[in-house]
């Protein structure tokens, strides 16, 4: 009970924080939009390759997109060391580990629902939206699997030297099974074949049960 | 005084078992019949592999050990065998690469094992890139030692979702299991020539390292 409660006090700071400077939505909005823009110059898509290209489109967006925005909310922590004052507070580390990963993922779904959108009106492909709930599942654990790792990695990467600039390096090549179940499952799904589907999302259930314990285990370390 | 000892040994017994080991490869292992001489790249490219991850298992050992027990001696264990892991892999990589040309007739395919090595490449990368941008020495060790444990654990992982990935579509080669038994005895030889190669690599190299601390305790002792 006690650990519910500090992680949603934690989780409620986060999203007050953002609605009253709203930096890491819009930071992410607006890149997600802007690769989307890039995606059409490289690939010169069209109504046929668009449903071909759609997932992996997508998912190089929310990747790319989520670690700007997950680099800023592990920065607002270290600026002037403000995490310190959850440290210190009666709250345990595991509670503010689960809060950030929480908070992260709220951003990154819903950064993830207005990027479909923009997708299905700048690419004129309204099928993703009717297919919409039935992409919910694999959307959800893949970001979740997304921000555990973000949020472990944007703690490491914030005290390098190098900051933020070390976290796509980090993140990216641990995140290939998320990416590889990702893309394949809303493939899968805007093709409506169902097979071999459930494998796949029992690699992102897997990855995703790994890495909340095993994160929950080492964040202490990180502090 | 005896652990010095039984490296010299070791090295004296790669002196002599190097070389046999090059000579089996190339004069006694029997030739190909399809692939032809190429394949013995074969029996480096296995060893190469199988020492590679067995330096990506010191990192994730020592990564363990460093956090349970605080002492840097196994940071300098996890980091050490990092970089034996990425030399080895790098190699990995390329004698893949010069085996692959001949015989799929392409530098490069995207299959679940090569891929896997590639992922793992980046992360040891990553591992360094994240180690040299910290200069506390403690924080250095404990940061990389998580990302360390993550990396290793995330092999299984990588390998099982590019094997699913790529089962959908044809395959381009595949070598069979049928192997000739001298092969098999050259290929073991070269296997045990290696893992004792690595050890003794890991034993020079964690020497220096050591060194290399106490030097900088002198400095910085100095400077004070």
């Amino acid at each position: 009970m006690k650990f519910i409660n500090e992680t949603v006090t934690i989780v409620r700071k986060d999203i007050l924080l953002e609605l009253r400077g709203k930096e890491v939505l819009s930071l992410m909005t607006f890149l997600s939009l802007l690769l989307l823009v890039i995606f059409n110059f490289a690939l010169d898509l069209d109504k046929v390759t668009v449903s071909d290209f759609a997932p992996g489109i997508l998912w190089v967006v929310f990747a790319f997109s989520g670690i700007i925005g997950m680099g800023r909310t592990s920065m607002v922590e270290r600026d002037e060391d403000a995490y310190l004052s959850i440290i210190f507070s009666p709250a345990s580390a595991e509670s503010f580990f689960t809060a950030k990963v929480i908070s992260n993922l709220l951003f990154l779904l819903t950064m993830e629902v207005v990027t479909v959108l923009l997708f299905a009106v700048l690419f004129d492909f309204e099928k993703l939206v009717v297919f919409f709930p039935r992409l919910l599942p694999s959307l959800l654990l893949g970001s979740l699997g997304f921000s555990i790792i973000g949020t472990l990695f944007s703690f490491l990467s914030t005290t390098s030297r190098y900051g933020e600039f070390l976290l796509p390096f980090l993140f990216l090549p641990v995140v290939a099974p998320i990416l590889l179940g990702g893309v394949t499952s809303m493939d899968k799904i805007l093709s409506e074949s169902s097979e071999g589907f459930s494998k796949w999302m029992n690699i992102l259930i897997v990855f995703d049960v790994m890495y909340m314990v095993l994160s929950l285990i080492l964040f202490i370390h990180l502090l | 005084m005896n652990r010095r000892k039984a490296a010299t040994v070791l090295y004296y017994i790669l002196f002599v078992m190097i070389p046999l080991d090059f000579f089996l490869i190339f004069m006694v292992a029997p030739t190909e019949r399809i692939m032809g001489d190429v394949q013995r790249i074969f029996y480096l490219h296995i060893a190469l592999a199988i020492n590679s991850y067995l330096g990506f298992a010191g990192v994730f050992i020592g990564g363990i050990l460093f956090l349970r027990r605080k002492n840097l001696f196994w940071d300098t264990v996890a980091y050490t065998s990092a970089e034996i892991g990425v030399l080895f892999s790098t190699l990995v990589i390329i004698t893949g690469s010069f085996w692959a040309r001949p015989v799929w007739n392409v530098w490069w395919t995207w299959d679940p094992r090569l891929v896997t090595m590639l992922i793992l490449w980046f992360i040891y990368v990553g591992y360094f890139l994240l180690r040299k941008g910290i200069d506390d020495v403690v924080r250095r060790a404990r940061y990389s030692a998580v990302l360390g444990i993550i990396g290793f654990l995330d092999v299984p992982v990588v390998r099982l979702a590019t094997k699913w990935w790529r089962s959908i579509h044809p395959r381009l080669s595949k070598e069979g299991g049928g192997l000739d038994p001298m092969m098999v005895k050259v290929m073991l030889f070269t296997i045990v020539t290696f893992v004792l190669f690595t050890v003794s690599l890991f034993i020079f190299r964690f020497r220096i390292a050591r060194a290399e601390e106490r030097v900088a305790v002198i400095i910085k002792n100095m400077e004070e």
